[in-house]
């Protein structure tokens, strides 16, 4: 089937670059600096030195899901950051050095190019992802107090559709214009775009993919999915659906003009 | 210093040095099969060697042309 060559070419390419090496480390360095720096505040506070004898600083004590958001929240901006600019030629740099040319001559179709990349990418993200958070999982148990099994499983999940509508996002960008910096740019823009517009019109955007991280340490404090997360999740896949649909009709669109 | 060094949990700050380790390895390896970089050779060697971490995450991004 032409599909699963193309993704194979794909995964083979992201292992021959060592994508798949560095990209779960980062994510695992990302996702436990906040829980093990957090744990070894005191000391690092006593070894920088320089406060007044007696002074007593009171750090809170963190919960277990709060330990989490933390590794959520810096990989939702440097965690984001690395996969915008790892992802950021996965298509440009092939336009633009010709290679997607060469592949395109062959009757591959459009969408089979585009979805096989995309897929490639979400295996490698989602890959990175469970390992990043299976170590944050780990360290949490250990170093704070206990979090289900079933929590770290469906933070995963939820978090994963994030990640997801974010490898969309850069897909799109991808078929739009063809140098690797400016799709960086304009991935970036577009999320910190949403995550304004997200602040600022909050109570219509309820359901608007950048909530998904607070509904997720709701699900976690309170134990249950809530049907907000559940909608939420749902307009996620919608838009990255859209997004990747996007894509392929704007790619076929500009390379059948050039 | 020295207390603040045995205080120090190695079995938990370990696996930053170990993934530490393992980017600027692989990082080196790939480095040293490459010839299609970005700038030059040495510069990236210097980057991946000297700068924590952070420098083979930029090779692995800017280093090579491919």
């Amino acid at each position: 089937m032409q599909w699963m060559t193309l993704f194979n070419k794909e995964m083979v390419e992201n292992w021959r670059n060592k994508k798949w090496i560095w990209v779960p480390l980062v994510i695992i360095l990302l996702a436990i600096l906040d829980p093990i720096s957090n744990y070894y505040l005191p000391q690092i506070i006593e070894a920088v030195g320089g406060l007044p004898d007696g002074a007593i600083i009171n750090l809170p004590e963190f919960a277990p899901a709060e330990v989490v958001m933390m590794s959520l929240s810096q990989l939702s901006s440097l965690g984001v950051l690395v996969i915008v600019l790892m992802a950021m030629g996965t298509i440009a740099s092939e336009r633009k050095s010709g290679v997607s040319e060469l592949i395109l001559v062959k009757p591959v179709s459009y969408r089979n190019y585009i979805t096989a990349k995309w897929a490639a990418l979400l295996a490698l993200v989602w890959a990175a992802l469970f390992v990043g958070l299976l170590a944050s999982w780990y360290y949490t148990n250990i170093l704070y107090g206990d979090l289900s099994f079933k929590s770290f499983l469906l933070i995963f999940i939820f978090y994963g559709l994030w990640l997801t509508f974010v490898i969309s996002i850069i897909i799109f960008f991808n078929t739009l214009v063809k140098t690797p910096g400016l799709v960086a740019f304009l991935s970036i823009l577009t999320i910190m775009a949403m995550s304004i517009m997200t602040q600022i019109f909050g109570h219509i955007l309820e359901w608007s993919p950048n909530n998904l991280s607070s509904y997720i340490y709701e699900m976690v404090i309170a134990g249950e999915v809530s049907s907000d997360l559940v909608a939420t999740s749902v307009i996620t896949i919608v838009l990255s659906l859209i997004l990747v649909f996007a894509s392929i009709f704007t790619f076929k669109a500009k390379e059948l003009a050039s | 210093m020295q207390a603040i060094i045995e205080s120090i949990n190695w079995s938990i700050v370990a696996p930053f040095i170990v993934i530490q380790g393992i980017l600027m390895i692989v990082a080196i390896l790939d480095w040293a099969k490459a010839d299609d970089f970005r700038g030059s050779r040495w510069l990236w060697f210097f980057i991946i060697v000297v700068i924590n971490t952070i420098g083979p995450i930029i090779y692995f991004i800017f280093g090579r042309r491919r």
